[in-house]
């Protein structure tokens, strides 16, 4: 599975990284979301279906499958 | 503060889209704030409706409705959105301004806002709440808005402008006159002092710059290398004065009388003291029940929006504690349930002009909340609270809260 952002929606508010650092980070310059492991493993699934719910802006996305 | 200015709602707002409603003014009757907003919904107010109130204004009460004024500039625009309608107004930087122009103070002011900026303040926050709270933690009780609440946001304002901790009650008396006073002589007097204490600084910081914001906003030149606007430069120290201060202040307030009534609250937090990220959770919970911004928007254009009206100038406020109870939005809204799972509250806003300074708010609650409960696990509301302390407006909150141990 891997995890998608769109970064002209992204606003920083930094929710993803709380909820699942494993996979979420926030750049120094405007704060925006990294996506440090947009294929994650299995056992993250949870926390990272959660981050993507808790993102006020909708900015997150799950896609199905490897890199297009 | 009740404003007696009142004229009649204008031609394009029909009848049965008019309430009575002055947000500035709280009853007799109500020991909370939010009350007044959550009243409205009570009463089954229409979900846009129009206040001849404060120069006349528009109210939007869904989750929906408030995300997308958030995100739609085109029409909802942060500029000259006083309500009342205030002219001359300082177009402060960069919330003033609409995207694209939005985006160059935001920009230069983001990296000293980020996650990883903030984690790097950890230290100076720490021990400021530490040294507050040891001044009192013998006490047996406090005014928490006078000892701490306004205190903590205040320093922190001061160590972040590269300012002497020796000026701190001078920047109290100051910002407790802004925020407060609602004498027309006074608030001019007081306008001048800051843009004064502003001009000086930035002044300062430009023959001495060193590593805190104040310096960096100074030093920083726009894309052809040249400085900005003096104008724009005080604006945007003026912002962060006006945006960091009364806001944290009376969402501590907020957070603290809850906790100060709920013996349950305080045991899940003491649980946690070592699971910062379980802390921050329900911190996060706390912060979409305790909004105390009603944010402004002017509409730019006449148009229609979700099949209402509106013209050119028109006032709309958005008020966040509403969104954040939405039940359209929110399962079980009005209880605070500190492992809430789904939570995208609007307490920061939304869109463009999202609060850049929501980390470090979030961090100074926090770390302030840890301390405290390492310091004074259990606390209660002191009986001798006078009942007169609640006040509404942009930021609503309480002028005092007593607390005993
Ligand atoms: C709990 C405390 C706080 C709350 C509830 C809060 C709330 C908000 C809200 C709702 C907005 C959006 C305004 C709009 O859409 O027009 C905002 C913007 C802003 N806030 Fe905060 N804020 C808080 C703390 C802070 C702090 C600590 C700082 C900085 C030191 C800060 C600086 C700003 C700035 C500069 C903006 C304007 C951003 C822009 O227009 O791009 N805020 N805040
Ligand atoms: S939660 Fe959403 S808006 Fe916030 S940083 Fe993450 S992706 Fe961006």
């Amino acid at each position: 599975m891997r995890v998608v952002a769109n970064l002209a929606q992204c606003q920083g508010h930094a929710r993803c990284e709380d909820l699942c650092p494993e996979v979420f980070s926030t750049d120094a310059i405007e704060g925006k979301v990294v996506i440090e492991q947009p294929e994650f493993p299995p056992e993250l699934e949870e926390k990272v279906r959660l981050a993507v719910r808790n993102c006020p802006e909708g900015a997150l996305r799950i896609a199905k499958g490897a890199v297009a | 503060m009740t404003v007696t200015y009142y004229p009649a709602a204008p031609t394009h707002v029909p009848e049965d889209l008019i309430l009575d409603f002055d947000f500035f003014d709280m009853p007799a009757d109500v020991s909370d704030p939010v009350q007044i907003w959550h009243g409205l919904i009570q009463k089954g107010a229409p979900p846009i409706f129009y206040t001849p109130r404060n120069g006349g204004h528009w109210v939007f009460l869904r989750y929906a409705d408030i995300a997308e004024a958030y995100r739609n500039h085109e029409i909802f625009s942060t500029h000259k959105a006083q309500i009342p309608p205030l002219e001359p107004y300082p177009v402060l930087q960069p919330n003033g301004v609409d995207p694209p122009q939005h985006d160059v103070f935001r920009k230069l002011l983001a990296p000293m806002f980020t996650p990883l900026a903030v984690r790097r303040m950890t230290d100076g926050l720490q021990s400021r709440a530490e040294r507050l709270i040891s001044g009192f933690a013998g006490n047996g009780g406090c005014d928490f808005v006078h000892d701490y609440a306004a205190k903590f946001p205040t320093g922190t304002f001061l160590e972040l402008f590269g300012l002497p901790e020796e000026r701190l009650p001078e920047f109290l008396r100051i910002s407790d006159t802004f925020f407060r006073s609602t004498d027309p002589d006074v608030r001019a007097a007081n306008l001048l002092e800051i843009y004064e204490v502003l001009e000086e600084l930035f002044r300062e910081k430009e023959r001495n710059p060193g590593t805190d914001i104040a310096s960096t906003v100074v030093q920083s030149r726009d894309a052809d290398g040249n400085p900005f606007p003096w104008t724009d430069i005080i604006n945007c120290g003026f912002l962060l004065f006006v945006a960091g201060l009364d806001t944290v202040t009376n969402t501590m307030t907020y957070v603290w009388r809850y906790l100060a009534t709920s013996a349950d609250a305080r045991q899940k937090f003491r649980d946690r003291l070592d699971d910062p990220s379980a802390f921050l959770l329900a911190i996060e919970e706390l912060m979409r029940i305790n909004a105390v911004s009603n944010i402004y928007r002017r509409v730019t254009h006449d148009c229609e929006f979700k099949g209402v009206q509106f013209r050119r100038n028109d006032r709309v406020v958005l008020p966040n504690t509403v969104a954040n109870r939405d039940p359209r939005t929110f399962s079980d809204p009005q209880t605070i349930d500190l492992d809430r799972k789904v939570n995208n509250h609007v307490t920061f806003g939304l869109g463009p002009h999202r609060c850049i300074g929501s980390h470090l708010a979030k961090r100074e609650i926090m770390i302030s909340l840890q301390e405290w409960l390492r310091q004074i696990p259990e606390f209660e509301l002191d009986p001798d609270q006078d009942a007169e302390s609640v006040f509404g407006g942009p930021v609503m909150g309480f002028t005092s809260l007593k607390l005993r141990w």
